[in-house]
């Protein structure tokens, strides 16, 4: 096993944009109360109809209130929520870019297919206005994947390792892993790494459709939450207290049998991924105290994944099921489910140097899964 | 061009860049420069210039575009291609 | 675990030639795969024509996965991946049970199946659209649609950082098999033409009417492309254990972010993101002696680019050729392009031209761009360059293993 495999990562500062609350302090409080995300959002878009009437999502949020005036009014609202989110998490640090650090800070997202609304209706001007290329050329960046990685390193500044990981519901764990890797060789010294995902009419159908096929009921989510990423052996040596460390993550692709199958059991696979990720982190399973899991309400997706939880870390551990709360969020919904995790340590120090389990799978056969050990963080512990 | 000044086409004009521009209505004079004062780049002209065409329903070509620098000029371009000289 | 890592397989999919032999072909003759589009109606622009890759035929390539599942990018990342497994001389059956896994780069991913999903629900809303089509959406389809073809189990991660996306992928493969977390990596990407970036490029004024002509003085900009471009790679040791072809060693990369503007390109941010690469790949800068150029063919990439390079080399660059020429602009496909072309070169000690080429622009008089012809040349040391919107610049290092 190399050196860099056992790279640690901490997390030094992190926030969350959600309809229960944006930052770590209101989010933290909403979640642990048991707060739902769900509202009604009817009026939120005119021009197209939803497939209901609820969603886990923030029609009230406007770039403007929290990123001011100036270069937002033709911000996406995927992009809009991760600098948010974004920003937040650097404050959460106590993170300030200057000219020194601005070039070994950087940022990994997490995404699903972007903005996918600002895609779609940039398809769309091209059918329906006098002349296919009557398009608005200041929103073209946002139809691009990685407008709102790009967007939060021109906001703060940030002019390292920028990338977008089109990962899905697994997205936050690829992001973890991606920061591992970059972390670990020194090619950047902190990402932020997080993920972000919009509601929007597309989203909302392809989660209907989604949910449907699968027989699961939930609405569709949005939101965004951002982690501050360092190396967790610095930090230690800094005599820094982090909000957690991140002492391993495995994923893994589910080949089914047969490429028919469209719903196939991934348990095998996640299960080896739990299995991996805790031998690497040197975790016995009795250790776990919390899960939280990607449980969307699907019979068979959520047997595969509780499966795959129970016949590792058996059944003891406090089951934490993130969706419940903030909806189907995609990529978002596994970087809310770290958030949620480091929630349940923020909000006291009586689980200090607990660990957790975050497992995530996607549609087309990803999953993976991430062992924690958090804290009740730097500043906190002295309040 | 000798011709008056329409004053509520160049209100319309202003509404228009001030809104491409992100910026507040007293920010913009009729001669205040959109590259060097108000941070604008290619793509907000180009926008700018889309608008004004899909208002008037007119056609002006991109290579007027380095003319367009405020808004007095934008006016001159516009009345030009709308016909606005009465 | 520092291990040196190689390429042993390339798989391109493009509009000068499907795998390695007719794609070097083309490269040496310099052919041009620009045609007049068929993806999409293209009635009402006055630019209509892209690089498509008109025969592409999945159904021929592909052994596991179907094609009726997939958008038109995903088979592509696939068809490319199994095409470069194939030139690796791999036991597809060894490789299923290793350490494996595929990175993939993007700039649409599957959006011109959102498009087409779009353009349905003018007429029928999104309740009465495909709803099969609908999760073929999501970008991280491309990098599975890769291991599920080659029945692989590892990471399949798609790096949706635009036009520089697959050199992001390369280096995060480059990553794996260099601190030993795989074994073996297909890296490359893929994307399709679509209407929504060909309006926005056109709108922008940065697509050119028939000719892509990257450094001339009257290049007008890119043509879009479409493609896929997947390198395999293991380490030097393995692939000597199996006696491999090599056609390269990948000696490291650079990234960093302008952080400036969303789309216009910095001078200073690539010649940063050249030294970092460099640094990361033990070289020096006299040690480069070709650059596959990002070269799109704008004024403003071409012109920014050329300073760039005059800069980081000290005005000794060396010559430095856009395949933008012939294969149009292929987005998150293009870096995976010219890196495939750069070990090509590098294995059979040809430079590829830049076509359409007239006369230098004089405001970048120090630049070799390898005119019209390819040139022969042996080649130890080059650099692939890959920028993109967000200021997302990617630089990767190949040398010559002999």
């Amino acid at each position: 096993m190399s050196t860099q495999a056992q790279q640690t990562l901490a997390i030094t500062g992190w926030s969350a944009v959600s309809p229960i609350g944006i930052g770590p302090d209101t989010f933290t409080e909403s979640f642990n109360t048991g707060a739902r995300g769900n509202t009604d959002v009817t009026e939120m878009f005119d021009d197209e109809p939803l497939p209901r009437s609820d969603a886990f999502a923030m029609p009230d949020f406007k770039a403007k209130d929290h990123l001011g005036r100036k270069g937002t009014s033709f911000l996406d609202r995927s992009t809009a929520l991760a600098m948010v989110a974004c920003g937040g998490a650097l404050a959460d640090a106590e993170l300030v870019i200057d000219e020194d650090n601005a070039e070994r800070v950087g940022v990994a997202l997490g995404t699903t297919a972007g903005s996918v609304k600002s895609t779609s209706d940039y398809g769309r001007a091209t059918f329906v206005e006098d002349k296919p290329y009557l398009v608005n050329p200041l929103i073209f960046p946002n139809a691009v994947m990685n407008c709102a990685a790009g967007q939060s390193a021109i906001r703060y500044r940030l002019k390292g390792v920028n990338a977008t990981l089109a990962g899905g519901p697994a997205a936050m764990l690829s992001g973890l892993r991606y920061a591992r890797t970059q972390i670990g060789l020194d090619r950047v010294e902190t990402l932020v790494v997080g993920a972000t995902e919009e509601f929007g009419p597309q989203t909302a159908w392809a989660n209907e459709f989604a949910m449907r096929a699968g027989g699961g009921e939930l609405s569709a989510g949005e939101g965004a939450a951002m982690f501050v990423v360092e190396d967790a052996a610095r930090v230690r040596d800094q005599g820094r207290v982090p909000d957690a460390e991140v002492l391993a993550v495995e994923v893994a692709t589910h080949v089914p049998d047969t490429e028919s199958d469209l719903s196939p059991d991934f348990s095998a696979s996640l299960a080896r991924c739990i299995d991996r990720a805790l031998t690497r982190a040197g975790i016995t399973p009795d250790e776990v105290s919390t899960v939280a899991s990607a449980e969307n309400t699907m019979p068979a997706t959520d047997r595969y994944e509780d499966s795959a939880i129970t016949s590792t870390v058996g059944t003891a551990a406090h089951r934490i099921r993130v969706k419940q709360q903030l909806g189907e969020a995609m990529s978002a919904s596994g970087a809310l489910q770290l958030a949620a995790l480091l929630a349940g340590h923020r909000s006291g120090e009586s689980r200090d140097g607990e660990v957790s389990l975050l497992t995530a799978h996607t549609p087309d056969g990803v999953v993976g899964a991430a062992v924690l050990r958090g804290w009740r963080g730097r500043a906190r512990a002295s309040e | 061009m000798s011709t008056a000044i329409d004053r509520s086409k160049m209100e319309e004009l202003k509404e228009i860049v001030v809104e491409v521009l992100e910026i507040e209505d007293d920010e913009l004079t009729d001669t205040s420069l959109f590259i060097d004062d108000h941070e604008a780049d290619s793509l907000r002209a180009i926008e700018i210039l889309a608008r004004i065409e899909k208002k008037y329903k007119v056609d002006i070509p991109q290579s007027e575009l380095p003319k367009m620098v405020n808004l007095q000029e934008v006016y001159n371009v516009v009345a030009q291609y709308a016909d606005w000289q009465d | 675990m520092n291990r040196r890592v190689v390429i042993t397989g390339v798989g391109p999919v493009s509009s000068i030639g499907t795998g390695a032999d007719a794609f070097t072909e083309s490269l040496k003759a310099g052919r041009s795969g620009i045609s007049p589009i068929t993806g999409f109606d293209p009635t009402g622009f006055p630019h209509i024509h892209a690089g498509e890759v008109d025969d592409f035929d999945p159904k021929g390539l592909l052994e596991r996965i179907s094609p009726q599942d997939w958008g038109r990018t995903s088979l592509f990342a696939a068809s490319a991946s199994r095409l470069a497994v194939t030139d690796a001389g791999i036991d597809p059956t060894e490789l299923s049970r290793s350490a494996a896994g595929s990175c993939m780069g993007t700039t649409g991913g599957e959006s011109q199946v959102l498009e087409a999903l779009t353009e349905h629900a003018l007429t029928v809303g999104f309740e009465g659209v495909d709803r099969d089509r609908m999760g073929q959406i999501p970008s991280s389809r491309l990098a599975v649609a890769a291991n599920r073809e080659l029945g692989l189990t590892g990471e399949a991660l798609t790096l949706s950082t635009a036009c520089s996306a697959s050199n992001y992928a390369i280096g995060h493969a480059y990553d794996q098999i260099h601190t030993g977390e795989q074994d073996y990596m297909l890296a490359g990407g893929a994307d399709s033409v679509n209407r929504w970036s060909h309006a926005g490029f056109y709108r922008l004024g940065a697509v050119a009417e028939r000719d892509c002509r990257p450094f001339d003085k009257d290049r007008t900009g890119i043509i879009t492309g479409e493609g896929g471009a997947v390198v395999f790679l293991e380490s030097l040791e393995s692939a000597l254990g199996r006696g491999a072809r090599i056609y390269a060693e990948v000696l490291g990369y650079g990234l960093n972010c302008d952080a400036d503007h969303m789309t216009a390109p910095n001078k200073d941010s690539i010649v940063q993101c050249t030294r970092i690469a460099h640094g990361n790949a033990g070289i020096d800068q006299s040690d480069v002696d070709y650059i596959c150029a990002h070269g799109t063919g704008t004024p403003a990439n071409d012109l920014t680019e050329a300073t760039a390079m005059t800069e980081a080399f000290d005005a000794n660059t060396p010559p430095i050729s856009s395949v933008k020429s012939m294969l149009g602009h292929t987005m998150g496909a293009a870096s995976g392009f010219s890196a495939i072309a750069t070990v090509l070169g590098m294995h059979r000690s040809f430079l590829p031209p830049t076509i359409n080429f007239a006369m230098l622009d004089p405001d970048i008089p120090h630049i070799d761009p390898v005119p019209n012809r390819a040139r022969e040349q042996t080649v130890n040391i080059a650099q692939v360059n890959g920028f993109a919107f967000g200021g997302n610049n990617a630089i990767t290092i190949f040398g010559r293993y002999a």
